[in-house]
């Protein structure tokens, strides 16, 4: 069945179509991005009839519920921090709102193991947590144990929440005055504008950015294997690296495409269903004061889950990096490191979005089945588990490109492949203002293709491409298996530093590298909430 | 703009096809699985020594005999280093090591190195018990089979079932004991840690020590580290199964092997040759408190010497034949 798409996909580029060569690009771009997936498809068609019963009758059950139940209790978690927050942010006025913006994204800087490794130290009898717990509950009290569904649930909705607050914010900023106004002249209570308004209107935003936290949730690696809960990713990773069974990893990561795949075609076609046009005539809806007690009530809220999403873990890298300060331990390794993480994520994020660009762009212009099913193939990589890529990738540059095989490029490719999705998403939605009136207008005025493209395409979806550019830099910055597989010989970036030394219980290491992380992470942040600036600093009008 | 796209474009390409330059002179590249703390200082000494530079590729002893095997001839690494004699083991079955030179490996006894000499053992290290010196256990426990007693309930400190040096201990105990008996003695334990188990070695040895746990199984040196950082911590190490008749401890090793592919199979022997010095061996000896497989350098003093205990007589190379039968018994129990 999904071949069927690809070949119908494919029918749609016969030359002497008026875009054939952006299909073309787009096809290429897509049919590298599947590479990985075809591999793993290679690999379980490897397995008898006998084994997939195997796997079935012995894994299966217990990491379809593990996977799902955790994938739905963090929709959950993320859905109520991410849209209180942004409720809040996007309809009040209140001293500190724009701070208030930057506390709820930063959590985007701290990659899911570290929150992990973080949490479950700060638990310990003598972490800082653990100690305020005996305290408060006396010294027998057994502490709260993160090693189990609970506890990943709570580290992957702190990590996660901000993209569900992006998305969220901007569309609760931008839906008009008038529909609330009319509902609150029929009669209608708070409770039921929202219910009947404001809550329909967010469902294409809600859909996008719970999206975005169930893939990441589907292929987290770092924070399930850290507190061994066994989802799919996990149970893919053991079977590769203890039992050296990839046909059995490939039959594991196989079903877990699929099921990625259905997940993400059920939310295109809930969103697809549902399109509202926001007209630049209606009036923006306006900030209204906070009262004192509500200011208070707000910052009460943020103030519990910056505390928990970032302060505390902030606090603890703060701590030990001063730490290996005053032990000397910061040295030019470390800064080696440092160098090596810019340099990965600055060229993988910069090919990720010249190569969303065909993808998204022909799917702009064309709005066919075709165009549609290329860019959900081009999303198959973010639901492969980051160990399946790497091997996959590894394997395929061995058997049929070795040259390129030594340097950064299978790292690379492995990465664009992975986080790819994330520029074509962000690019997609850009282009859907893109009217073609606008290019009409500038070909009627004697510009050729490549003029408009310059000209108009690219200036108007600026925003867009910074988005998707820092979206994949963060990702990138944090990536930690594939880098582990993929990595030149010695090439150590600050992920698989702290890797390194959380597993060695070095703490004091493993601070520093993660605090660059966030530190690295800020100045791209600026560039993308600035390019997105007249709705953060947006001033009651 | 255009400019800039373009000669950004440019500098990608130079910057990816461009495979970082092999270091001129003499070097070596490691796929090292041994935590980066134990393995330093040695390979410093060996620098200085030699002036040979020594990259160490770390990352997790399975996942990179994966990458070797994968790599075939287009690996940089000329040697492999892992934490668990299994994964060596499984890498001579893959034909992916060449043999060392023998009459280098002779001061090294037979059971810490290949049949084929293709992997040669650093160190030793005993599967033990820890007990809590203060608690109504302080004496009674002197058999891993104790560690299943129900009367352990909630005392009982294990790691996680994904830990090499536990896989390996269990194999060896099937081998010993018989497969029937493990199933019960792991049924046991996983009925007493009730779903809680340790991630790391260091912070079970802390949890004895701190009396909230009674006993663990621990590999040896854990205690005598955390003895060293702690001399009053009210715990000691009881080598179990020692009497007439009884298994005897379960031993694994940590070890070297020199790829197939590798081109420089002679500077890569002389590390080799280095690590099983007698200066070498002292360093794994007082360093990580491992026991030295060079016959004739003693184990640290703090330490029972080596020969005066019994140890389970299983191959070190049953640790890779049965590692999966191993795997399918902890599965099956449903060992965390």
């Amino acid at each position: 069945m999904t071949s069927a798409t690809l070949i119908r996909a494919c029918r749609d580029f016969n030359p002497g179509r008026r875009f054939a060569s952006l299909g073309g690009l787009a096809l290429l771009v897509v049919l590298i991005a599947v590479m990985p997936l075809l591999y793993v498809v290679y690999n379980s068609l490897q397995l008898s009839t006998d084994q997939w019963f195997q796997l079935w009758g012995s894994r299966l059950p217990e990491l379809l519920w593990n996977t799902l139940s955790l994938a739905a209790l963090v929709a959950i978690g993320c859905v109520l921090l991410g849209v209180s927050s942004a409720w809040w942010i996007a309809r009040r006025d209140f001293p500190g709102r724009r701070l208030a913006t930057w506390l709820m994204i930063l959590p985007l800087t701290v990659p899911t193991y570290v929150f992990a490794h973080i949490y479950t130290t700060l638990l310990e009898a003598e972490g800082w947590l653990g100690r305020l717990w005996l305290g408060l509950f006396g010294d027998t009290a057994t502490l709260p144990d993160l090693y189990n569904i609970w506890g990943v649930t709570l580290i992957l909705s702190l990590a996660g929440f901000s993209y569900v607050f992006l998305l969220a914010r901007t569309a609760l900023s931008q839906s008009t005055q008038s529909l609330e106004e009319a509902a609150r002249i029929q009669g209608a209570r708070s409770a039921e504008v929202f219910w009947r308004i404001n809550l329909p209107l967010l469902r294409p935003a809600l859909a996008a950015g719970l999206a975005v936290v169930v893939l990441h949730v589907l292929s987290d690696f770092g924070a399930v294997s850290m507190l061994r809960f066994q989802t799919f990713t996990l149970s893919i990773y053991l079977q590769m690296s203890g039992r050296f069974d990839y046909q059995a990893a490939a039959g594991l990561a196989l079903i877990l495409v699929l099921l990625s795949l259905t997940f993400l075609v059920l939310e295109r076609f809930f969103r697809s269903r549902q399109r509202y046009y926001s007209t630049r005539q209606g009036r923006q809806q306006p900030l209204r004061q906070a009262t004192r007690l509500e200011t208070g009530l707000i910052w009460l809220w943020l103030g519990v889950i910056t505390l928990l999403a970032f302060g505390l873990p902030l606090a603890w890298m703060l701590s030990w990096s001063w730490q290996a300060w005053s032990q000397e331990l910061i040295n030019h390794e470390f800064w080696g490191y440092t160098a090596n993480s810019l340099l990965v994520a600055v060229i993988a994020a910069s090919l990720a979005v010249i190569a969303a660009f065909p993808v998204a762009f022909y799917n702009a212009r064309k709005r066919s089945t075709g165009s549609q099913a290329l860019l959900q193939f081009s999303s198959v990589g973010f639901v492969l588990p980051g160990p399946v890529i790497a091997l996959g990738i590894l394997s395929l540059l061995l058997a049929q490109l070795p040259f390129l095989y030594g340097g950064l490029a299978a790292l690379l490719i492995a990465v664009v492949i992975r986080f790819l999705p994330l520029a074509v998403q962000a690019q997609d939605a850009a282009m859907a203002q893109l009217t073609p009136s606008l290019e009409q207008a500038g070909r009627s005025l004697g510009a050729g293709p490549l003029e408009n493209l310059w000209r108009i395409v690219l200036p108007m979806i600026r925003n867009g491409l910074a988005t998707a550019w820092v979206l994949v830099f963060i990702d990138t910055l944090k990536e930690l298996p594939a880098t582990l597989i993929l990595r030149p010989t010695g090439f150590d970036t600050l992920p698989v530093r702290i890797w390194i030394e959380a597993s060695e219980e070095m703490l004091e290491l493993a601070a520093p590298a993660a605090l660059m992380l966030v530190i690295g992470t800020l100045p791209v942040l600026w560039i993308m909430m600035r390019s997105h600036g007249n709705d953060v600093g947006s001033r009651p009008t | 703009m255009k400019r800039l796209l373009i000669s950004s474009l440019l500098g990608l390409t130079a910057l990816i096809s461009a495979t970082p330059p092999s270091v001129a002179g003499d070097s070596l590249v490691i796929y090292s699985g041994r935590s980066d703390k134990f393995v330093k200082p040695v390979i410093a000494d060996f620098t200085r020594q030699t002036g040979i530079e020594v990259t160490l590729h770390n990352g997790d002893s399975t996942a990179l005999l994966n990458k070797l095997r994968i790599e075939g001839g287009r690996t940089e690494a000329d040697l492999f280093l892992s934490n668990d004699a299994g994964n060596l083991q499984q890498g001579s079955d893959w034909g992916l090591f060449r043999p060392i030179d023998g009459p280098l490996l002779t001061p090294i006894a037979k059971n810490y190195r290949a049949a084929d000499n293709t992997w040669v053992g650093l160190s030793a290290r005993a599967r033990v018990l820890v007990v809590n010196t203060q608690g109504p256990w302080a004496d009674s426990l002197d058999s891993i089979f104790d560690l299943a007693d129900p009367a352990l309930r909630g005392k009982l400190g294990i790691t996680n079932s994904t830990n090499g040096s536990y896989i390996a201990g269990v194999t060896v105990v099937m081998l010993a004991a018989g497969a029937d008996k493990t199933r019960q003695w792991l049924q046991g334990m996983k009925d007493n840690v009730d779903g809680k188990v340790f991630n790391k070695h260091s912070k079970l040895v802390s949890a004895v020590a701190s009396g909230k746990l009674q006993a663990g199984l621990v590999n040896h040196y854990y205690i005598y580290r955390h003895l060293d950082a702690h001399p009053d911590a009210p715990i000691r190490m009881v080598m179990p199964d020692q009497g007439q008749g009884e298994m005897g401890i379960a031993w694994n090793v940590a070890g070297i092997a020199i790829t197939g592919h590798s081109r420089k199979a002679a500077l890569a022997e002389k590390l080799v040759a280095f690590l099983i010095s007698e200066a070498g061996q002292r360093q794994f000896a007082e360093v990580n408190l491992e026991y030295p497989t060079r016959t004739g350098v003693a184990a640290s003093g703090q330490l029972p010497p080596a020969g005066s205990f019994r140890v389970a007589d299983v191959p070190m190379s049953a640790l890779s034949t049965q590692r999966d039968v191993t795997l399918d018994l902890i599965e099956q129990v449903g060992m965390p």
